[in-house]
């Protein structure tokens, strides 16, 4: 039997390399798509911090009563546009590392939104007693929710391709 | 046994060959992460990710203790007698000095009170405690969890390489950037990890723009408390205020700043052995140092305005502080509290009645007027490495550039919120 490549076509290696370009690719077009989600989440967010008012549609809420909404919006801007620029050559490791810190990006701040909501839903009102009632406890997880808590389960799918990243890792290296 | 060269190369060869791998090294994501995070073009908006991170957990951890149940704690809920209440109705004479001393002002502990009794009551086992343990002891706890996430995980010296461009215009370079964040917690460690900069004229400057325009994590818990809407402009103008007056002073001191040589640490994963460790460190040595402070600051407060040394202090300075800041004069009993402690100082402005242009002033003037005494006596325990004349220069020096960072960034303050429609 002949020596040949790992990744050459005609072999299994071959066949699995063939498998994971076609998931780099889907890949590229999801987070392409996010990004611009993403980037015009970012848009809105920065508009309306800078002129004020507020949009509340179905689950979601963007509000300038609500703290930080600037900073947010910028994050948001800036995680869009690092999903968007990592469009070309998406399986390189370069353009995976600004995907993943896209979507930290989007962890920290829907994150810290749900923290936020767990700190808050444990204690009781003001003057009223120590703890929350089981109504009010759950109450306070009703929406709506801020854009980056729903951009956030998309943006899981990044883990996916880390773990996909290190399989190719390990698939070159044997 | 004696070798010739020959030989030497030939053993050196076979032992290379048994315990040296080559191979063409692959870049991992973890050394692609490395790379963005220190180039500007992609590490500042992590970084804002990572600051932004930053300051929310710190809002919604501090927020969560200090008004979920200290506030109770201390002042009362439905069906509990808070601390301040219960030792208001315990303490046997209510008319005497002792009883404002050390549990506050008895109009506060009056039926048809309405204020906010915690910060109101003012005395020093009543709101003295509630500051210390209630508002300044969440905030910390919150500030350096998060920091010392940030340390362990090797992002805090690429944030330095990051910010070393932009430092470098006002004298300093990036490592500046580790007592700017911790003074952010407090100042006293802050001042301490100047050392980090290498000549005199970095440690000066570094040292003057903290004691003035870096609030410690104290104030800063404390202003989310009293004017959580206004706290990220009074932040914007601090640090806007640091990076002018650190470039007038990068070009008034004479000496050098030079370049910055950092080896960056590879990424790692935080342990919770190693976080909780230097958790408990630092709270401990904050505690030890901060709430001392607090308890004396209250003390020292109410006895001055027992003797009238308050009032006395308020009418002398009246027309500076109508007229040039605009704002009351009872804003002087704060700004003596806020040599002993800033946070308290803050929270005694939250029970003054003024304006919103007034308290937000009022806010900035206790940041830039004086170091807190802890702050004060590290500076010139560090200012004495330059022997006591040294020291000497070095607090005039500070001491001229305070007054007049007062005088104009106070003052001009005054001017700049009616322009951004705040009254």
């Amino acid at each position: 039997m002949g020596w040949s490549h790992p990744l050459d076509s005609s072999t299994f290696g071959g066949a699995i390399k063939m498998n994971m370009d076609k998931k780099y690719q889907i890949g590229k077009f999801y987070f392409a798509i996010l990004g611009l989600i993403v980037l015009g989440f970012g848009i809105v967010e920065l508009l309306l911090a800078l002129t004020g008012g507020c949009i509340e549609h179905g689950p979601m809420i963007i509000s300038d009563e609500e703290d930080f909404l600037l900073w947010r919006g910028l994050i948001l801007f800036f995680a869009g546009a690092f999903y968007i620029s990592s469009f070309k050559k998406f399986s390189d490791i370069h353009q995976q590392a600004k995907m993943l810190m896209a979507s930290l990006m989007i962890w920290l701040i829907g994150g810290i939104a749900i923290l936020g909501m767990i700190l808050g839903s444990i204690p009781g009102p003001e003057d009223g007693a120590w703890f929350n009632t089981a109504e009010d406890f759950i109450a306070s997880y009703v929406g709506p929710y801020i854009p980056s808590l729903l951009l956030l389960p998309f943006s899981l799918v990044a883990i996916y391709y880390v773990y996909l990243n290190k399989k190719t890792k390990i698939i070159i290296n044997e | 046994m004696v070798l010739s060269v020959d030989e030497r190369w030939d053993l050196i060869d076979k032992i290379s060959k048994q315990t040296v791998t080559f191979g063409e090294y692959r870049h991992t994501l973890k050394d692609a992460i490395a790379e963005i995070t220190v180039k500007p073009l992609t590490g500042i908006p992590i970084a804002l990710a990572v600051l932004y991170g930053f300051w929310a957990f710190f809002g919604a951890v501090a927020g969560f203790f200090t008004d979920g149940f200290f506030v109770k704690l201390f002042g009362g809920t439905e069906g509990f007698t808070g601390w301040i209440s219960w030792l208001g109705e315990q303490f046997p004479d209510k008319s005497g000095w002792l009883f404002y001393t050390l549990v506050g002002d008895p109009k506060v502990f009056a039926a048809d009170y309405a204020g906010d009794i915690c910060f109101e009551a003012g005395g020093v086992l009543t709101s003295g405690l509630f500051v210390a343990i209630g508002v300044v002891l969440p905030a910390i706890f919150a500030f350096y969890l998060f920091l010392i996430i940030l340390e362990d995980s090797g992002y805090l010296p690429r944030l330095a390489v990051l910010i070393d461009t932009v430092l470098h215009k006002i004298g300093l370079h990036g490592f500046a950037v580790v007592p700017m964040i911790l003074g952010l917690g407090c100042n006293v460690p802050a001042v301490a990890a100047t050392r980090n900069l290498e000549t005199k004229k970095e440690r000066f400057m570094m040292m003057t723009l903290l004691a003035i325009f870096i609030p410690c994590g104290a104030q800063i818990g404390v202003m989310l408390e009293v004017i959580p809407e206004y706290v990220g402009w009074v932040m914007l103008y601090l640090f806007l205020g640091f990076f002018i007056f650190g470039f007038i002073l990068n070009k008034i001191i004479p000496g050098r700043s030079p370049e910055m040589l950092l080896d960056v640490p590879p990424y790692r994963m935080p342990t919770v052995r190693n976080v909780s460790r230097k958790l408990w460190s630092r709270m401990r040595g904050f505690l030890t140092i901060a709430v001392p402070f607090v308890l004396l600051g209250v003390l020292l407060v109410n006895v001055l305005y027992l003797l009238g040394v308050i009032e006395w202090l308020a009418n002398s300075f009246e027309p500076l502080l109508t007229g040039w800041f605009g704002v009351p004069k009872e804003t002087v009993t704060p700004l003596i509290t806020a040599f002993m402690r800033k946070d308290l100082a803050v929270a005694q402005l939250g029970a003054i009645e003024m304006s919103v242009a007034q308290l937000i002033t009022s806010v900035v003037l206790v940041s830039l007027y004086f170091p807190c005494v802890a702050t004060f006596a590290m500076i010139i325990k560090e200012g004495m490495q330059d022997r006591v004349k040294g020291v000497i220069t070095f607090l005039i020096g500070s001491l001229l550039i305070l007054l007049a960072v007062v005088f104009v960034w106070g003052g001009l303050i005054r001017w700049i919120l009616p322009l951004l429609g705040v009254q």
